[in-house]
């Protein structure tokens, strides 16, 4: 496959890199007919999605979180699923199952049944509505790509990314994700109100007889594609020795770390937090017309990468801080 | 990202590797100067108001010496000469600042200077990582990109200017207020030196005491404790309710009473006087022995009585701690006061006392003494115990062994030896509080079931999940409800309950007929909900 062949040419970079902003661009003015402002969302949730990683989206209902993956799912032509978790949901109710059917001979076999979460784009709605055994089971597909069934496992087809969406107001009956699901997702984009304009566009959008159908401005062949291009973008020594003195600042106790960091955190970024930083420049990079990762795109993915990957102690939490405070700390500090 | 695009597309296919590197070396050398420049100017703004702030630190420690001279009360003397202090205090920072500029590493290093450069240039670190691919060996496409992307931002580097490193604070003007507050301090220091405290004590230091409260615009304090008769006509004139209110009769009868009872001797005796301890001893050690003092000067003042109580709260023991210094001069004042007292005591003189039980019967004479005396037991005797017990021991006055608080049992049915806890030893101890409540047997926590109605047959059909087109449901098509609906207001009256209330309004309403004015006549539909029954009147 082409998309597997390593770039050797410069000439080859440059047309890698301009293909990749072109389907990038393609696909956000796509899902901006449909979705209306929430720009770096979009642009967080295009990201995650060619870094090849999944993305936790926050934000109070109404705000469009179902709206922009569905609309993604359109615009690329992915095979595109939505469950909807509630605390009676069980693994097997979005991995599939295996059932007993007849075979031709009379007899009967187990034939395995395919839940929502074999498709390529997975809208987890309110992920934080059901129990932590069904949470449970999204971890080995969103870090392995697969799903065991009993005796079987089932390689999902790439690209496979999980959108989940989870409102932080209603915590009532809510299960707070455990720290070793949050750290599989590449961001945490947190989705705030639209601008006032955009309010007046989704009026006219929504309350008149204006009915948009998306189309499909790329397709999963192409995504793959453009993952390996991101892959590709080199990372100069500093530039990795910053990513890495960045994720030791968030943990306490280290030589990097801030004093309010060792203070008011009680766990920090893992070494997927670097793998996310870095995955996440890379994309920053090719979009800002740049051939290698530089240290202002960490810097700027920062917040989205390690907000969800810090756990605050009690102390800040109630001293009122926030985690995105502790990454303007840590930012700050190197 | 257009930026980006722009720069993309105007950078050249392919540069020399070696001319870029030439470039970039280029544009470190004139990195490295400018910041050599720039740190050098930097590194002073920010040595001298430390060092400045430097020239306090021997001041400081002059007049720290000078206070710890006098406090210690060693004699009046300048440690070091005014001259050797002031060169102390400029060669403190001087010494510093030498040391400081002798081990400042000027070294700019290589990622330094570009990144500085890359800064200047706003070039997202392109010149840098070109630097880094460059010195790799092998490198793919994108890192060929990167070294072509960055020629054109090198050749711009290479006469570039490093705006933000000029750009530094300035020196903080506070900081020169350490000059004038250094010598401030040198001098204060120096004048310090002549005074210390056993001049002031002595008299002596009366000229220099003079001279400190004309140099810091204060009043001279009179070392002299006999009070100025001038003094004391001022002190009655300000407290003349005081000194005009008549003392009692009962007072005035007591108080003679007592002193013709008393003889001199029992008055003034203070206690048993240990072994090896002399009057004159007990009298130095103890200062409410000077509160006979105060009939002397015949001035029966409430400031008398209060003088007369403060010295008691005052323990013997910590007039033992003073040093020796500090009792001597103190003693040398009692005297006079005693031997002045003509109609007070000759405690001073007397030293032949014989020894007493206890206090004094001046104390003993007066209930006000007698409840001070006591209240003086009773913080003697808790004091002697919280000192005794350091406020945390057990009182081990009574040597008994400490009680054993073990409830385990013995062996054998005997007793444990060691149990003397709750009543001393006894039999075999019934086992309380947390032991009584370990379980010895294991219980199961629950019990085995099943946890549904039993078994469950599950018929399975063969057939595939299939989405299945269902046709749209109309809302005119759905018929309107036929049946009651939500619960009935009105229930059905049996037909025997319906005729009796019938009559019994149609009697009531016969004996009081209702005058049918529009304001009581009611609307029809209200009448429809509040009737019973069948009731025809519109007007019920």
């Amino acid at each position: 496959m082409s998309n597997t062949l390593p770039i050797e040419s410069p000439e080859a970079a440059r047309e890698a890199s301009d293909e990749f902003r072109k389907i990038h661009s393609a696909i956000r003015t796509e899902v901006g007919r449909m979705m209306v402002g929430q720009l770096d969302t979009v642009d967080g949730v295009l990201a995650a999605l060619f870094a090849g990683g999944h993305v936790l989206l926050e934000g109070v209902p109404g705000l469009g979180k179902t709206l922009l993956v569905s609309s993604i799912g359109k615009a690329i032509d992915l095979s595109f699923s939505r469950i909807q978790f509630t605390p009676d949901m069980m693994p097997a109710d979005i991995r599939g199952s295996n059932i007993l059917t007849e075979n031709e001979s009379g007899g009967t076999k187990l034939e395995f049944q395919s839940g929502p979460l074999v498709a390529n784009l997975v809208l987890a709605d309110e992920i934080n509505r059901a129990t932590p055994r069904t949470q449970a089971a999204l971890l080995e597909s969103m870090q392995e790509k697969q799903i065991s069934v009993g005796k079987r496992t089932i390689k999902l087809d790439e690209p496979f990314c999980v959108m989940a969406t989870q409102n932080p107001v209603e915590q009532e009956g809510t299960y707070p994700l455990p720290e070793a699901q949050l750290d599989r997702f590449l961001f945490k984009l947190v989705v705030g109100y639209p601008a006032e304009s955009d309010y007046r566009t989704i009026l006219r959008r929504t309350t008149a007889n204006e009915n948009i159908e998306l189309n499909a401005v790329s397709d999963a062949e192409t995504v793959l594609r453009m993952r390996h291009v991101v892959r590709s973008v080199p990372v100069p020594e500093h530039v990795e020795t910053e990513a890495i003195r960045m994720v030791m600042a968030t943990q306490p106790g280290n030589d990097y770390t801030p004093a309010m960091v060792s203070e008011l955190v009680s766990l920090g970024a893992s070494p997927r937090g670097v793998q996310a930083l870095i995955l996440a420049g890379k994309v920053r990079a090719l979009l800002e017309g740049r051939f290698a990762v530089a240290g202002e795109d960490l810097k700027a993915v920062a917040p989205d990468v390690l907000r969800h990957r810090i756990l605050v102690n009690f102390q800040g939490i109630s001293d009122g801080v926030t985690t995105d405070d502790i990454v303007a700390e840590v930012l700050k500090s190197l | 990202m257009s930026n980006g695009k722009q720069q993309n597309e105007s950078a050249p296919s392919s540069a020399p590797s070696s001319a870029l590197s030439q470039d970039i070396d280029i544009v470190v050398a004139n990195a490295t100067a400018q910041i050599k420049t720039v740190d050098g100017k930097s590194f002073n703004r920010r040595l001298i108001p430390t060092a400045l702030w430097m020239l306090l630190l021997v001041p400081a420690i002059a007049i720290c010496l000078q206070a710890l001279r006098w406090l210690l009360g060693y004699s009046a003397s300048q440690l070091l000469p005014l001259g050797l202090w002031a060169i102390l205090t400029c060669a403190v920072p001087a010494i510093w600042i030498f040391f400081k500029i002798k081990t400042r590493s000027s070294l700019v290093s290589r990622t330094q200077a570009l990144r500085a450069t890359d800064e200047q240039l706003g070039s997202s670190e392109r010149i840098l990582t070109a630097d880094q691919f460059l010195q790799q060996d092998s490198r793919d496409g994108f890192m060929q990109a990167a070294v072509d992307d960055a020629s054109q931002w090198a050749q711009r580097g290479r006469d570039a200017e490093l705006e933000q490193l000029a750009a530094q604070p300035n020196t903080n003007g506070v900081a020169f207020l350490a000059i004038p507050l250094a010598i401030a301090g040198l001098l204060l220091a120096s004048f310090l030196a002549p005074f210390s405290r056993a001049t002031l004590e002595n008299g002596a230091g009366n000229n220099s005491g003079t001279q400190l409260a004309k140099a810091t615009n204060v009043a001279p304090i009179s070392t002299n404790t006999k009070p100025d008769v001038n003094e004391q006509k001022e002190i009655v004139k300000q407290t003349p309710e005081v000194a005009r209110a008549p003392r009692s009769k009962k007072a005035t009868s007591r108080q003679s009473a007592a002193n013709a009872a008393v003889p001199e001797s029992a008055e003034e005796s203070q206690g048993k006087l240990s072994e090896g301890e002399t009057r004159e001893s007990q009298q130095s050690a103890n200062p409410s022995s000077a509160r006979g003092s105060p009939s002397s000067s015949g001035q029966p003042s409430k400031s008398d009585d209060q003088s007369k109580r403060k010295p008691k709260i005052k323990k013997p023991k910590k007039a033992k701690k003073e040093t020796p210094r500090e009792s001597q001069p103190r003693k040398q004042e009692e005297k006079p006061s005693g031997s002045t007292a003509g109609q007070g005591s000759s405690k001073g003189a007397d030293n032949s006392a014989a020894p007493s039980d206890w206090a004094s019967m001046s104390q003993a004479a007066t209930p006000d003494t007698e409840d001070n005396a006591e209240e003086e037991n009773e913080v003697d005797d808790e004091e002697e115990e919280q000192e005794s017990r350091g406020g945390v021991q057990p009182n081990m006055r009574d040597r008994r062994a400490p009680v054993n608080r073990d409830l385990q049992i013995g062996f054998g049915g005997k007793p444990s030896p060691d149990a003397n806890g709750r009543g001393g030893p006894s039999g075999q101890k019934k086992s309380r509080g947390v032991a009584s409540l370990v379980l010895g047997v294991p219980i199961p926590d629950r019990v085995n079931g099943q946890p549904n109605q039993g078994r469950i047959r599950i018929t399975q059909q063969r057939i595939t999940p299939e989405a299945e087109q269902s046709d749209r449901v109309n809302a005119q098509d759905r018929s309107a409800r036929q049946g009651p609906v939500g619960p009935i207001a009105h229930p059905d009256y049996s037909p025997w309950l319906q005729d009796i209330v019938r009559r019994y309004f149609l009697q009531r309403r016969a004996k009081h007929p209702l005058k049918t004015t529009p304001e009581n006549l009611m609307p029809v539909e209200s009448l429809k909900t509040t009737s019973v029954g069948e009731s025809e009147n519109p007007k019920s």
